[in-house]
């Protein structure tokens, strides 16, 4: 008898089903939707997309999935084949600037007194950790980062904001990430950054891959300032590996 | 080449969207009423991701710099050729110089205007449907001058039969979300007898309706969506996700939408009510 898979099935819709993990999002979990997503894409000729969350991958086919039972066999399959030696992709790590004052900071105040913590220090706290980009989604270039400090952790809000402006730094429940254009959005806005997350013109439009590490780098209004009006502001952002 | 001289209420240019970039959060897009859209095109043998123009609720005044073919399709929007009433769902023959002016619908929201060979504007990744920040403009503007290639005109040789959507229809077909286990019977049966009304905040991107299921369910990990996906906010309110939707979202995925049902919705607007008519898939 083979092992039974981490993974159940749910139609979600005519032409598309959707795998759900059971578990709190862990690197491993990352690297292993990450694998399996590759093996995916490369065995399903008649696939038009695949969307990833935390725990989830969805698969999009261009018509109605007639034989689901010779599917989920195919999937299965696709995922005993992950390999030991491709769990273990280079990754990249970035180090954005972000700016914490007056205007960026809409919720700042409202985090600092909710959760009884000064502003510095939430700052100090949010500026210490590794985070891993999970995935990309939400928006063009939205980079869901885990690794926020519990202490951190804040529920979205009751009712979206229609207007979070480009750049925004936000925490929604225990995730957070970047708003890399203006939208509606629920999450609390904590700072700005001014490096640009999506470029469609670019060949890779956006900097950062699922797997990749990032880390924030406090700046001054000012330093924020000279860093937008520069020719090409993503010199200011810093990678290693 | 197409001179817009009125851009009307808001007018986008849209194919059949964008696939393939969502690992990069790039949502699908494309025509709200795929079925209009797609027949808009077949009427003029166009490749069927040819660019349509898609009109909503007022449409706009173009002048043609040179001869073409065009078809309209979708929302009942009464247009004047060069002062001459023109007949929906059919070829029409265009002269250089012609003017053509579209008032506002009578019924349902938004109309497609197809071209012979379709609209020719920039392709990004992969799609000429305009979206923020990825193509140059988002929306057709007063003044914008849209390109298209004068070709012969070879119309299919079977008649397109056309065939009747009531707009007014109020339901629409769902499947049971991934998160729909997680309501109590009162909520179901709200969602399952109800008759919902669409509130002002209704877009490309979303629509939503006025009337609260009164049950808070918990925030889920970060997780895909779909276009047509009803999600439900903390507050009871319910989201039905459009073509320009975020392609992954917290908040519970109730309900999904099916083709049919999306494409009626995207006819429906600001009051109109709807009513889901749940069924489950295998």
């Amino acid at each position: 008898m083979s092992k039974s898979l981490p993974f159940t099935f749910f139609q979600m819709h005519p032409k598309a089903l959707l795998l759900e993990w059971q578990q709190e999002p862990n690197l491993d979990l990352l690297h292993e939707i990450n694998c399996f997503k590759t093996n995916i894409e490369s065995h399903f000729k008649d696939i038009c997309q695949i969307t990833q969350g935390y725990c989830t991958l969805l698969i999009q086919w261009k018509n109605e999935l007639e034989n689901l039972t010779e599917i989920k066999a195919q999937l299965e399959t696709q995922f005993r084949n992950i390999d030991s030696t491709q769990r273990h992709k280079k990754s990249k790590h970035w180090t954005l600037p972000v700016c914490y004052e007056g205007e960026f900071a809409l919720d700042l105040e409202e985090l600092s007194s909710e959760l009884n913590l000064s502003k510095e220090e939430i700052v100090s706290r949010y500026s210490q950790p590794t985070y891993n980009v999970f995935f990309i989604g939400f928006l063009p270039g939205f980079l869901y980062l885990e690794g926020l400090d519990p202490r951190l952790f804040f529920p979205r809000k009751k009712t979206p904001r229609l207007k979070i402006p480009k750049g925004a730094i936000a925490i929604g429940g225990k995730q957070t990430g970047i708003y890399p254009s203006q939208s509606p959005g629920g999450w609390q806005i904590i700072g700005n950054t001014p490096i640009p997350l999506f470029n469609p013109d670019k060949k890779n439009p956006c900097f950062a891959a699922s797997g990749d590490t990032l880390s924030f780098d406090p700046i001054s209004y000012e330093e924020y300032q000279l860093i937008l009006k520069a020719k090409n502001p993503i010199q200011y952002l810093t990678k290693k590996g | 080449m197409i001179e817009i001289q009125n851009a009307g209420w808001y007018t986008t240019l849209q194919d059949l969207g964008r696939f393939g970039h969502q690992s990069l959060g790039v949502p699908i897009s494309g025509a709200m009423d795929l079925n209009a859209f797609n027949w808009a095109n077949a009427l003029l043998n166009n490749d069927p991701n040819a660019a349509c123009l898609e009109m909503t609720l007022r449409g706009a005044t173009l002048k043609f710099h040179q001869a073409t073919h065009i078809a309209i399709t979708g929302a009942m929007m009464p247009a004047l050729l060069n002062f001459n009433p023109v007949q929906m769902y059919e070829p029409i023959q265009i002269n250089k110089g012609d003017v053509l002016q579209f008032s506002s619908t009578k019924e349902g929201c938004r109309t497609y205007l197809a071209l012979l060979g379709g609209l020719q504007t920039e392709t990004v990744l992969g799609s000429k449907s305009q979206y923020k920040g990825l193509t140059r403009q988002h929306q057709i503007n007063k003044k914008s001058l849209i390109p298209f290639h004068e070709i012969p005109f070879r119309p299919k040789s079977a008649k397109i039969k056309k065939q009747l959507i009531n707009y007014g229809d109020l339901k629409l077909e769902a499947f049971e979300g991934p998160e729909y286990q997680l309501l109590n019977t009162t909520s179901k049966n709200i969602l399952k007898k109800k008759k919902f009304s669409i509130s002002q905040n209704n877009n490309r991107m979303g629509y939503q309706l006025n009337e609260k299921i009164p049950q808070p369910l918990p925030q889920i990990w970060t997780a895909p969506t779909l276009p047509g996906v009803v999600q439900l906010t903390p507050d009871g309110t319910l989201i039905i996700l459009m073509r320009d939707a975020q392609v992954t979202g917290g908040y519970p995925r109730i309900l999904q939408l099916s083709d049919d049902a999306l494409n009626l919705l995207a006819q429906k607007s600001t009051r109109d009510q709807i009513k889901f008519e749940i069924t489950s898939l295998p």
